[in-house]
């Protein structure tokens, strides 16, 4: 009993992180993922504040499932998902100044995103609280981890440079790390002249544009999509072949007896 | 007398929209649907054109045409 | 008339030059799922026209006229919320007791409307951005119109799209996107139109 239980728990947890990812397999919650993935800072924030608004709305539905009438479940979920964005964006507001503003409208956004809304009906209204839990920390992880790496693919392409502890800023200076673009700055006391060094800059602007979101997410997607069909295939091959192991293990099997009546 | 009548105004403007809101939900479920759009809705039959690849009914269909 | 031209000139600007699907990336979710039906993506179109002009004329008062004097523009997302859901439910049930002709092109899009971002994200950038009344109505008539026009082209393409050979993975989702991003580089061309 404790086994299936810890057994579900799990399945609640992980699912979400990669096996029914909700951006790279569902492919849901697609507006934020295109827009706030210029950097990967800003993109991680989001994935935060977003996870923070899927478990406390997962879990309060969880909590008035049996209490909320089912014909008015809708209007309950979205008045409740709408409280707690309200609440991540004051919180934004006064805490995250930077990743407040580079998220914009898109933190109001959250009211209506489809991955919000869709757990709470399809799973925090039918589970209890603990699994709620887990189910949105690890929706939540999986939509970090995903729009995170969008963040770095486009921001280490477009501008060539990875940033980090700008939005973050509590750790003092922010870190640049050249990766594919390298432009060394001096100042030349004599002339009072700043002086711009390019030792090297491969840097692609198209991926900081809309056109350059669009593409990145499709060829996530499809790499995700050949991934899983690739496993889906070895995993006909594999049934193919056990299917004919037992044919012939049967086939064997009959042989020896006709032999041994024999 | 401010802070406490803001927070009932507030509180009252959200309950005000809040029952519209519940109201006129309810009223569009209960009402029957013309005659001829019975069958609208979410189904195989009805989500031929959509591409949502997460959705399950897509999952069915596309495991029908396999 | 100089009014006349700057409205008419915001109306474009919202419409192509800040695309709401293109740019802004609003709608993502109806845009890619609504499919390769010129017809039905027209109706979603013209569905999505009405409720963004409704929610901006009814959004705009109750903001800068009871929220800001009462001091708690805090609540705008909650309030804005309900009211487009609302207005959806409203227009919903008047659809479905008068024209059962409406009722059959627009009934399954209704519920998609509430949780399209456009709409609550016109309403919102309209107070965000303190814009007056009649830029918020430009604003709500340049962004729905750009949806109806993009939302439309995007099913001609993928109607065009049906018969060709796409490597599997492609399929569905990934090929709407990388044809969205052909679309956005066009869209690019209208940059610097209006000065």
């Amino acid at each position: 009993m404790d086994n299936i239980k810890r057994g579900q728990h799990k399945a609640s947890f992980l699912n979400g992180i990669l096996k029914e990812n909700p951006l790279l397999i569902q492919v849901l919650g697609l507006c934020p993922a295109l827009a706030v993935t210029k950097s990967l800072e800003t993109a991680f924030g989001m994935g935060l504040l977003f996870t923070f608004v899927l478990v406390s709305s997962n879990v309060i539905v969880s909590l008035l499932r049996k209490l909320i009438p089912e014909e008015i479940r809708t209007p309950c979920y979205i008045v409740v998902i709408a409280t707690f964005v309200t609440i991540v964006k004051m919180f934004a507001e006064a805490f995250l100044p930077e990743l407040y503003s580079s998220l914009g409208v898109f933190l109001s956004l959250l009211v209506v995103n489809c991955i919000v809304l869709g757990r709470a009906e399809a799973f925090a209204g039918q589970n209890g609280v603990f699994d709620s839990f887990l189910d949105g920390v690890g929706n939540g992880i999986g939509y970090t981890w995903a729009i995170s790496l969008m963040g770095i693919i486009r921001e280490v392409f477009g501008l060539g440079t990875l940033t980090i502890g700008k939005v973050f800023n509590f750790f003092g200076e922010p870190i640049k790390l050249p990766i594919l673009k390298f432009v060394e700055v001096t100042f030349d006391a004599a002339t009072e002249t700043y002086e711009r060094t390019v030792h090297y800059d491969f840097s692609i602007s198209i991926f900081q544009n809309p056109a350059g979101a669009f593409i990145v997410l499709g060829l996530m997607l499809a790499i995700m999509a050949a991934i899983t069909n690739h496993k889906k295939a070895v995993e006909k091959a594999k049934e193919k072949e056990a299917k004919l192991a037992a044919a012939a293990a049967k086939a064997a099997e009959q042989a020896k007896l006709a032999g041994g009546a024999n | 007398m401010d802070q406490v009548g803001y927070i009932i105004l507030a509180i009252s403007i959200v309950v005000i929209l809040l029952a519209v809101f519940v109201i006129s939900f309810v009223l569009y479920m209960r009402t029957p649907a013309p005659k001829g759009c019975e069958k609208l809705g979410i189904g195989p039959k009805n989500c031929e054109d959509c591409n949502v690849e997460g959705c399950m009914i897509y999952k069915q269909r596309h495991k029908k045409e396999e | 008339m100089e009014m006349i031209i700057s409205y008419i000139l915001a109306i474009v600007s919202y419409m192509l030059i800040d695309n709401v699907v293109l740019s802004r990336f609003y709608g993502i979710c109806s845009f890619i799922g609504v499919g390769n039906k010129v017809k039905s993506a027209f109706s979603m179109g013209l569905a999505v026209t009405f409720v963004i002009m409704m929610a901006t004329l009814v959004c705009y008062p109750l903001y800068f006229f009871v929220l800001v004097p009462a001091g708690i523009p805090f609540l705008d997302t909650l309030v804005y919320i309900l009211v487009i859901a609302s207005l959806v439910q409203i227009v919903g049930l008047f659809i479905k007791k008068n024209s059962p002709t409406l009722y059959k092109t627009l009934g399954i899009y209704l519920p998609l409307i509430t949780t399209n971002c456009a709409v609550l994200g016109v309403v919102q950038t309209n107070s965000d951005a303190s814009l007056d009344f009649l830029t918020s109505l430009a604003n709500g008539l340049g962004t729905s119109i750009g949806f109806l026009v993009v939302i439309v082209l995007f099913a001609c393409m993928r109607e065009r799209m049906n018969g060709y050979n796409i490597p599997k993975a492609m399929k569905g989702v990934p090929i709407a996107l990388i044809t969205a991003a052909l679309m956005a580089l066009a869209f690019m061309g209208f940059g610097g139109m209006v000065g």
